[in-house]
């Protein structure tokens, strides 16, 4: 072993894995929906400059329904917010009910996402139509069904005291990725239900 | 241990227990050692390397000739299934695994960050991998007439990228957030940050392949099969992975391979680090290639921005060959066998590069036929096996704690050049046939010789894998924590094999060269 010859090390900041870790995949999710709503418009751009409609005659895609769900989500966007904020401050009442509404706005998207497919009455099999709506919509159900996942489990953790005011780099992270899936959602509502 | 001055806490379990062996497979099972997994990552791809160019050999002796050994719809599924193979079976994990071994290492980190995730993401891989083999065999692959088949290859195909990406985030993650003190971004190792920005733009791209996938599967499995899943227009919705310049994103990590070994074979600072750094991060944005997709931009081969991308990518790949022959000039090159792979996958690599450039030049006429855009693929591919060899027997004696054979690593530089040489030129020669006409002749001559060039990366793989295992065999000379003498980034501060935890006490880092700093 050599003598100290180097000075000693500073203080260091506490690495925010998970919350990194979260960002590259939240990234990597919303690529996929760049990807998906790239073919989506050109796709529609195609069919409309040769003068068809891009939906099939019989389907119609409601606005309601698309519109409460934006609305949910950017109400989750607040609870989750509220979340974090609460478990910043050691305030765990405020953070597992957050957390809860967080969760059940969720399902509540998921119920109405199944409602509207109901309402479109849009085949699968009708088209490049039904094949495009249903893979992106199904793949967004995806991206939210694994973000409540991972917001459940840090909520499991915040019960188990594993997150304090000083350590909640958990929470953070779920709230990254939650971000990411509301943002995607934002992308299909204005590419899919608005400008359709 | 070199370093000895006290590293403070990072956040992960830093302490140093007794070195670890090669990871058998049975000890590997559960492991979430990024050491265990980043070798089995190395060789599995090696061995699906082997089977991958073997695909690719029998898919240009089915065009010789009239006398097809293989009906038309098996050869082409072939030569797509080797092309996509290579890709993510072979050259990803490859650098993904030498990612997950020696990037924890350079950054002075105790372990990859999330280290379940990496090993989960391995076995996803793996999984996917035989898969995807298995499912192509039985007239699975894309445009294959067996709808079960074809739907297990697509399954198997979005796995192959989940995995992949899941991997690339755990050493992403690793690079930004676990550097030791001192370890700004711009003085990590050549090949950490080769990493970072290579995996950025997997991470940006590699999903829109996702996409693809999904919606040939949707369409395949519950549509009418009429548009996205058509067979005749399976793969050429996710062949733009094939093309520049998306087909630069996967050799990006060899480039900062080859920087790393020629600043320790020659026993020199890298001179304009900094520019290198730059030149890495240019070659890396220039090659995305997610919206150049000829199946819903027919005419993207028009576009100025695509014939742009292709000239310019030129320019980072000459500064930076600029800062290798620099370290050449000013220090003393080490005969060994990294050296000469490096160099290999420089000349390929810049081979390949230009063969791009002269790709986007319409009046050349090159892209009437798929010979040239094929001989590319195979100098890119190529160089980028070659620079993950290279890295194999540079890091195999940190990897395995024994001297590899040099022998079979200078084997390697005559089979790796042959192998680029033989199947990437003979096929861009080919690629004129439309322009001199007595080319044309020489059709089956020319195939025959690209052949010859795919078996013998094939054969490359495998005396890639004899020697990694050289390395571990009883008798083997020990490689000692510093194996080359001149190591100068943190992985040869630890012993060989690195021991669970990698590092004791850690000094802080002051420059992008740490041992040589501690040697002043």
């Amino acid at each position: 072993m050599t003598a100290h010859v180097l000075p000693p090390a500073p203080p260091v900041q506490r690495p925010r894995v998970l919350v990194v870790g979260a960002a590259f995949a939240a990234a990597a999710s919303f690529m996929v929906f760049v990807g998906l709503i790239g073919v989506y418009l050109t796709a529609r751009a195609d069919v409309i400059s040769a003068g068809s409609a891009w939906l099939p005659k019989g389907v119609s895609i409601p606005l309601q329904q698309p519109n409460t769900m934006f609305i949910t989500l950017i109400m989750t966007v607040f609870t989750m917010q509220w979340a974090v904020a609460a478990i910043a401050k050691n305030d765990r009442v405020n953070a597992y009910l957050a957390l809860g509404l967080t969760l059940m706005l969720g399902i509540a998207t998921i119920v109405m996402t199944t409602y509207l497919w109901h309402l479109m009455k849009l085949d699968v099999a009708s088209g490049i139509q039904g094949v495009l709506i249903y893979t992106i919509t199904g793949a967004h159900i995806v991206m939210l069904v694994l973000a409540m996942l991972f917001v459940a489990l840090m909520g499991l953790r915040a019960l188990g005291g594993q997150f304090t005011a000083r350590q909640h780099d958990g929470i953070t992270a779920a709230a990254v990725f939650w971000y990411a899936m509301v943002a995607v959602y934002a992308l299909i509502w204005i590419s899919i239900y608005v400008t359709k | 241990m070199a370093l000895t001055d006290t590293r403070p806490e990072s956040g992960t379990d830093a302490s140093a227990v007794a070195p670890s062996v090669v990871p058998s497979p049975l000890t590997i099972f559960g492991t979430g050692d990024h050491k265990a997994v980043g070798t089995f990552y190395v060789l599995a791809a090696l061995v699906f390397g082997i089977a991958g160019w073997i695909a690719a050999t029998l898919a240009s002796a089915h065009i010789i000739g009239s006398g097809s050994f293989l009906t038309e719809t098996t050869g082409t599924q072939l030569l797509q299934t080797s092309k996509l193979g290579l890709i993510l079976l072979v050259i990803v994990p490859l650098f993904l695994g030498l990612g997950t071994y020696v990037v924890p290492l350079q950054v002075g980190a105790s372990t990859v960050a999330f280290p379940r995730a990496a090993a989960a993401a391995m076995w996803t891989w793996l999984l996917s991998s035989g898969v995807f083999i298995v499912a192509s065999f039985i007239d699975g692959g894309l445009g294959g007439t067996r709808a079960k088949s074809v739907s297990l290859t697509l399954f198997a195909l979005g796995g192959l990228i989940v995995a992949l990406l899941l991997g690339t985030v755990c050493v992403l993650t690793t690079a930004i957030t676990l550097r030791t003190p001192g370890m700004t971004l711009d003085r990590v190792p050549m090949f950490t940050f080769s990493m970072v920005v290579g995996g950025a733009i997997w991470l940006l791209t590699l999903p829109v392949l996702l996409a693809n996938v999904l919606l040939i599967w949707v369409d395949h499995r519950y549509g009418g099969g009429t548009v996205f899943g058509a067979a005749s227009s399976q793969f050429g919705q996710v062949a733009w992975i094939t093309h520049e310049p998306q087909l630069y994103a996967f050799l990006v990590p060899g480039l900062g391979i080859v920087a790393d070994i020629a600043a320790t074979l020659t026993g020199a600072r890298l001179g304009q680090r900094n520019l290198l750094l730059f030149a890495i991060g240019a070659f890396a944005v220039l090659s995305v290639g997610a919206w150049a997709q000829p199946a819903i931009y027919p005419n993207f081969s028009e576009d100025l921005v695509w014939q742009a991308m292709g000239l310019l990518t030129l320019l980072p790949l000459l500064m930076l060959l600029a800062g290798v022959a620099a370290a050449f000039k000013d220090g003393k090159p080490s005969l060994k066998s990294p050296l000469g792979l490096a160099v290999v996958s420089v000349v390929l690599t810049f081979l390949g590069v230009l063969a791009g450039a002269l790709l986007v030049i319409t009046p050349f006429e090159l892209r009437t036929t798929n010979f040239f855009a094929n001989g590319q693929y195979v100098l890119v591919i190529g160089a980028a096996l070659t620079a993950a060899i290279a890295g194999i027997g540079y890091w195999g004696p940190k990897m395995t704690g024994g001297q590899l054979a040099d022998g079979l690593g200078k084997l390697n530089v005559l089979v790796t050049l042959g192998g680029g040489v033989l199947g990437g030129i003979s096929l861009c020669v080919l690629g004129f046939a439309t322009r001199f006409s007595g080319l044309s002749g020489s059709h089956d001559t020319l195939v025959v010789v690209s052949a010859i060039g795919t078996a013998l990366f094939a054969i490359g793989s495998l005396i890639a894998i004899g020697s990694l295992l050289s390395g571990a065999r009883k008798g083997a000379p020990e490689a000692g924590d510093n194996p080359w003498g001149t190591g100068q980034t943190l992985e040869w501060a630890c012993s060989s094999p690195p021991p669970t935890g990698n590092f004791g006490d850690l000094a802080v880092v002051r420059s992008p060269e740490p041992l040589l700093d501690e040697e002043a």
